[in-house]
């Protein structure tokens, strides 16, 4: 807990020092986005006091990953979000960390699949 | 000890009689717990087994023969009934949905079945392209006959000459039907009969014909072939339940399976309930790290091809009581995508990771893997060839491409790239060896120095370092060079739990497990050599439909 403790410290000053301006530098990690947006630890870890884990079905209540597999469609070479291992489903959190930087899960077995992955 | 021997056959082949022994199952487990207590040894099946087990045997054996154990798998609780949100019967329920899966589902509909399928993923997922049977009409039965046998000598003789005829004989019916259905939900699939199959030249004199089923060109693979079946499956009356895993059988009291039970996204529980049968099709477990360190340590540091095979029908169905193959699993690792699939046997010569020439080149792509188990290598080696290889290499085994062919697998050329995975090729070619070492990543110095060394030993024609004939040793001297850097990652593993001719698991007795069925690569008994042999170019899949096709008209009509 204590280390949540910490990030919520440096969730708030980052609320603080970021709120109103654009989120649209590639160095920000996604919990500043999403505070940014207005949303709070609890919108996604729950209320109890041990935080729950986040699930992508969490996710998936504001993302609809349908309509972001179209959004995606032409990036080169593929699109990320719809592929033949998972379809339109692969979970979220293969690529995107919240609380640290994203990686580029494709890339692994992929030769030059260079995603950079917000 | 069950006294129904009802259900048993009268004799145990030995294939059956070995996993009974050998293999793991919860009752082993239990037993051979039991036994480093100093507890009186137990009676196996035959009243013969070797009990002379003691504490310091049980605190230091870490092997199959008494001291294995899969304490990494323990049976959870049972998932309690007031968890359960929703409950549907059907006749059959399938979990898993590929290329064993999917067309047991329709199989089973064909024969008049309400039928469900559980998929843990959001949509029907297969690898690879070809799936073949033998066209039995247009065959020998000395050649069939001959075939079994070379199947059998490519696993070591350890396989189930039953399990591999129950293929022989049924697979050119099975994967024609697969042909006719695919395409009825329009898959893009063909069948390349017998010209295709360059491995099976010397297995037999007598006529020998195949159903070689393709869906391709790639990207294009089974994977969309089975997604345009599932589509006539669901019109024959097939339910799918996709982002629906499974996580339990459910068993009545005398331990017959009566249904599934899993769960949705949302972490709430469904039960479905199977009146004739469950059959377990969710393939292999190469993302379970402590099932692969324990049944194939050899896998260690090879790249996984897959994503989620958790082994989850390996765990249901041991905790339902069935048993799984001893230690010692059959596993698959090749390249068809960094190169021409046709050029992956051709003994030119070859590099590890760092440029050393490391084998006789004559050893089959499908074995390499095992003279590259460790971390720097990985799978990974290099064929490199010369400028002369279109005449010099011309009589070898298996089809050239030329350099203007070759270059849809050349990520430096900038051709389009059709009929490929542009993600996964990788052959270079260079002017110079120290550029061709550069870019297939070896030390150019170590490359340099073995690919001399190599000239020489052609030049002698004898192969001082690993002995391979001379008419295979062709000098890699006329620029521009070529090199194809195959990486040999993890495609499935395909040993299994034990099950008889008709699919149907057996418990640690020998009998049969009511209503549960296992095919596709979960199923044990149709291999057991260290690797899958590449004999017949697309036996794997042609066992997973053929068994598929098999056990859902079996369950239907029970």
């Amino acid at each position: 807990m204590k280390k949540l403790t910490l990030r919520n410290i440096m969730l708030c000053l980052a609320l603080s020092f970021f709120a109103s301006s654009a989120m649209a530098d590639k160095t920000t990690l996604l919990d500043q986005t999403h505070a940014a947006k207005g949303l709070k630890c609890a919108s996604c870890h729950g209320n109890a006091e041990q935080r729950e884990a986040v699930t992508m079905t969490k996710c998936i209540k504001c993302h609809n990953t349908e309509k972001l597999a179209k959004k995606t469609k032409d990036v080169k070479p593929t699109n990320p979000h719809e592929n033949r291992h998972f379809g339109t489903e692969t979970d979220c959190a293969k690529c995107h960390n919240v609380h640290q930087k994203s990686e580029n899960y494709c890339g692994s077995c992929h030769l030059r699949f260079d995603f950079v992955v917000p | 000890m069950s006294k129904n021997d009802s259900n048993k056959s009268n004799e145990i082949d030995q294939y059956t009689r070995n996993v009974l022994q050998n293999g793991l199952s919860r009752r082993s487990f239990l037993t051979r717990a039991a036994m480093g207590t100093g507890a009186v040894a137990f009676t196996g099946l035959t009243g013969s087994m070797a009990t002379a087990s003691t504490d310091d045997c049980v605190k230091t054996a870490k092997s199959s023969d008494g001291g294995a154990t899969l304490e990494f798998m323990p049976k959870p609780k049972p998932i309690s009934d007031r968890d359960i949100v929703s409950t549907q019967t059907f006749d059959v329920v399938v979990v898993g949905a590929g290329a064993s899966g999917v067309p047991a589902a329709l199989s089973a509909a064909e024969n008049g079945a309400k039928v469900a399928v559980l998929q843990k993923q959001a949509i029907v997922v297969s690898q690879g392209n070809t799936g073949s049977g033998i066209d039995l009409a247009n065959s020998d039965k000395a050649a069939v006959e001959a075939m079994v046998n070379r199947l059998m000598g490519d696993s070591a003789h350890r396989c189930h000459p039953e399990l591999v005829r129950e293929w022989a004989y049924n697979s050119g019916e099975a994967v024609s039907w697969v042909i006719d259905r695919a395409k009825k939900g329009g898959a893009q699939i063909v069948d390349q009969g017998t010209k295709v199959q360059h491995g099976i030249h010397g297995v037999t004199e007598h006529k020998l014909n195949f159903v070689t089923s393709y869906c391709g060109p790639k990207p294009y693979t089974t994977g969309d072939g089975m997604r345009a079946l599932a589509k006539v499956a669901e019109k024959a009356g097939v339910k799918f339940f996709f982002n629906m895993p499974a996580q339990q059988l459910v068993q009545d009291d005398s331990g017959k399976v009566i249904g599934v039970i899993a769960q949705d996204r949302d972490g709430k529980y469904h039960k479905y309930m199977a009146k004739k049968g469950v059959i377990l099709s969710s393939g292999d477990y190469q993302n379970n790290e402590a099932m692969c360190n324990f049944f194939i340590p050899d896998l260690k540091n090879f790249e996984r091809k897959q994503m989620d095979r958790t082994g989850d029908g390996f765990s249901m169905a041991y905790w339902a009581g069935g048993v799984i193959e001893p230690i010692g699993h059959t596993k698959m690792l090749h390249d068809f995508d960094a190169g021409p699939a046709s050029m992956c046997d051709m003994p030119f010569l070859a590099v590890n990771r760092k440029g050393e020439r490391f084998v006789n080149e004559t050893v089959a792509m499908s074995l390499m893997n095992n003279y590259l188990r460790d971390e720097e290598n990985a799978g990974h080696y290099s064929q490199v060839f010369d400028a002369n290889y279109m005449e010099q290499a011309a009589n070898w085994p298996g089809k050239l491409y030329s350099p203007e062919q070759m270059k849809i697998y050349m990520p430096e050329d900038p051709s389009p790239k059709i009929g490929v995975y542009e993600s996964q090729i990788n052959t270079y070619s260079a002017n110079t060896l120290e550029e061709l070492a550069v870019k297939l990543e070896c030390d150019p110095k170590t490359f340099v120095a073995n690919v001399k060394r190599y000239n020489e030993l052609c030049k002698t024609g004898k192969d001082d370092d690993f002995g391979k004939p001379s008419a295979k040793m062709l000098p890699v001297v006329k620029a521009p060079f070529y090199g194809i850097h195959r990486r040999m990652r993890i495609s499935t593993l395909c040993s299994g739990m034990l099950v008889d001719k008709n699919h149907q698991a057996l418990d640690a007795d020998g009998n049969k497990i009511g209503g549960l069925f296992v095919i596709g690569n979960l199923g044990g008994g149709f291999y057991g050599g260290v690797d899958y042999p590449l004999t017949v170019f697309g036996l794997s899949l042609g066992r997973c439909y053929t068994f598929g096709y098999l056990a859902g008209k079996y369950v239907a009509k029970l």
